[in-house]
């Protein structure tokens, strides 16, 4: 039952749809041109968490910061401010009458109501979901198999890449994948300072509100296939690397 | 040989210690738990920096805290360590693990012949997750030996593991330790587990080695009080101005003045231990233990013991045997209720 209950809202979605409805709103003229900005920009986005994110997630989990718990606290904060919040501070730190922003547009680049604009707020509505799952997969990994590991012969990157990586591997795709589902569905602050180029949750309240539900629900559709898939299958990844290792 | 000198600094004490073992010769580091085994190996892995210290491997400075200053990081230290907890790869088969170490050939005959030394050959293809404790221990040993460690160092391997199990594994080390003609240092808090595997046994407490010698000559001959007490002596009975050290297993009933010290005394309780029995006799104000092949009569009665050749220890604690001989006490008295 509470599963069903919480599947309610995709079941009203697949009863409220007809094929002809979701035809014609997609073959639209620059129909699909919010669902590939948001694919490329979720993209970038998953690319600088894993760059960026990544390091500092280990380095919480080895205890390899001075003051951790100030870490992790900011994480907290930046997970719990509302998306609104984000996208009003993220004006007053990037916007184009601020030093960074000034130094962006020394090279032409601007970032409000750009794709620059969108993956930022992008980052900044995952990226505390992403670094909180991978410092919890590189927690689970025991130190001591690194150790052992180090004194097999191998150099600390060499444990990384054979032991750290492969172990937390399953638990880094479940923060990916729901990260990617954050950026996917990102929308308080991306209305904020990324109103254009509009992703599919963009389009979709701005369909909503300019020719009623019936047109955005094929939108809403169209996200969730694009969405869901990946933590879906990092669901499945990591379940059977889990029955790997039980042999 | 392992060569090392080291003081280590921990939260309650300082762990110093000077320690020489030979290729091929094993040493068993026993004390209680938390005496500063377990750091001594990490420092010679590597994993713990001391405070001051010299530790060689054969004709390599692993660390040196006088300049030059030398601190090799543990992957170019070539120590291997096996812990109670074998540390086994979960995500790689018991033949990765085996090969993991990058000077080991996954493909050599090396492999198969160790594999049937350790008798895993059927399970190379398995995964750690279903191999038993002993299985584990061995494979775990087996990438040790692949991994041509210049020094093997066991702490507590065996915890945990069925007491035929812990045989079997002591000897299969041994051989092989033998054959690499390699130092080894077993550390344990069970002295039946470093009489078994070592040609030496070191005593510590506290951080503190307090003797080092053939197994056999520390049990019977500590060279203090605390020494016995570790090693199993459980009662201490006055004799003179000495106290004489009583160790269960070294009591026989009867008097045999020209074996030991006969000691005459009451026995409240006695109960099953193994095979025999153990009794607790009350001589004067202490109160020994013994254990005996037949159970010994529980009455108000007197029961007389003879204790094997005790060793004697004086007001500080330091053992006196040598003493005694020179003073021409060649008997000890019989100690009476």
């Amino acid at each position: 039952m509470i599963w069903l209950a919480l599947l309610g809202p995709v079941i009203a979605l697949l009863t409220h749809l007809s094929g002809s409805a979701i035809a014609s709103s997609l073959t639209a003229p620059g129909a699909l041109d919010p669902l590939v900005i948001s694919v490329e920009s979720g993209l970038v986005t998953l690319g600088v968490l894993g760059l960026i994110c990544t390091p500092l997630a280990w380095m919480l989990a080895r205890g390899k910061l001075p003051f951790p718990r100030v870490w992790e606290a900011g994480l907290l904060c930046s997970l719990l401010l509302p998306p609104l919040v984000i996208g009003l501070l993220l004006v007053f730190m990037v916007g184009p009458y601020t030093p960074i922003g000034e130094l962006l547009g020394h090279f032409n680049l601007s970032a409000t109501n750009t794709f620059l604009a969108l993956v930022i707020a992008e980052v900044y509505e995952s990226a505390p979901y992403y670094v909180l799952g991978a410092q919890s997969a590189f927690a689970s990994v025991e130190p001591r198999l690194e150790q052992q590991a180090g004194l097999l012969g191998d150099r600390p990157r060499r444990v990384f890449r054979r032991v750290t990586l492969p172990l937390a591997a399953p638990g880094l795709a479940m923060a990916l994948s729901i990260a990617w589902a954050r950026a996917m569905g990102a929308f308080g602050a991306v209305i904020i300072i990324a109103y254009h180029p509009a992703g599919l949750p963009l389009e979709i309240y701005t369909t909503l509100q300019e020719t009623g539900l019936a047109s955005a629900l094929p939108y809403a559709l169209v996200l969730l296939v694009v969405a869901l898939p990946l933590p879906l299958a990092a669901y499945i990844w990591s379940a059977r690397a889990g029955r790997r290792r039980r042999g | 040989m392992l060569d090392a000198d080291v003081e280590v600094d921990r939260r309650e004490f300082t762990v110093r210690a000077a320690l020489q073992v030979a290729p091929g010769e094993r040493l068993a580091l026993f004390g209680p738990s938390g005496a500063g085994k377990t750091t001594l190996l990490e420092v010679i892995a590597g994993l713990v920096p001391p405070r001051r210290g010299l530790i060689s491997l054969g004709d390599r400075v692993l660390t040196s805290t006088v300049p030059p200053v030398i601190a090799l990081p543990p992957w170019q230290r070539w120590v291997g360590l096996l812990r109670q907890n074998p540390g086994l790869f979960p995500h790689l088969s018991v033949r990765d693990n085996l090969c993991y170490a990058p000077t080991a050939s996954p493909s050599g005959s090396a492999l198969s012949e160790l594999a049937s030394v350790l008798g895993i050959e059927s399970l190379l293809s398995a995964m750690p997750a279903r191999l038993s404790g002993g299985q584990a221990h061995r494979v775990a040993l087996g990438r040790l030996l692949l991994a041509h460690c210049d020094t093997l160092l066991l702490d507590e391997p065996y915890t945990g593991l069925d007491a035929s199990l812990r045989r079997t594994l002591t000897d299969l080390v041994g051989s092989l330790i033998a054959d690499r003609s390699i130092p080894a240092i077993l550390v344990t808090h069970e002295l039946p587990d470093a009489q078994a595997f070592a040609d030496r046994l070191a005593v510590i407490d506290r951080g503190e080695l307090l003797q080092v010698g053939a197994p056999n000559e520390v049990v019977l001959h500590p060279a203090s009080r605390r020494v016995a007490e570790l090693v199993g002596y459980l009662g201490f009975v006055p004799s003179g101005d000495k106290v004489a050290g009583i160790h269960p297993e070294r009591v026989m009933a009867g008097a045999f003045p020209d074996r030991g010290l006969v000691l005459t005394g009451v026995i409240p309780a006695c109960r099953p231990a193994g095979a025999g029995w153990e009794a607790d006799l009350r001589v004067g104000e202490a109160m020994i233990t013994c254990r005996l092949p037949d159970k010994p009569p529980i009455s108000d009665g007197e029961f007389t013991v003879t204790v094997l050749d005790p060793p004697y220890f004086d007001a500080e604690g330091s053992a006196v045997l040598a003493a005694r001989a020179e003073c021409g006490i060649t008997q000890p008295e019989q100690v009476r209720r």
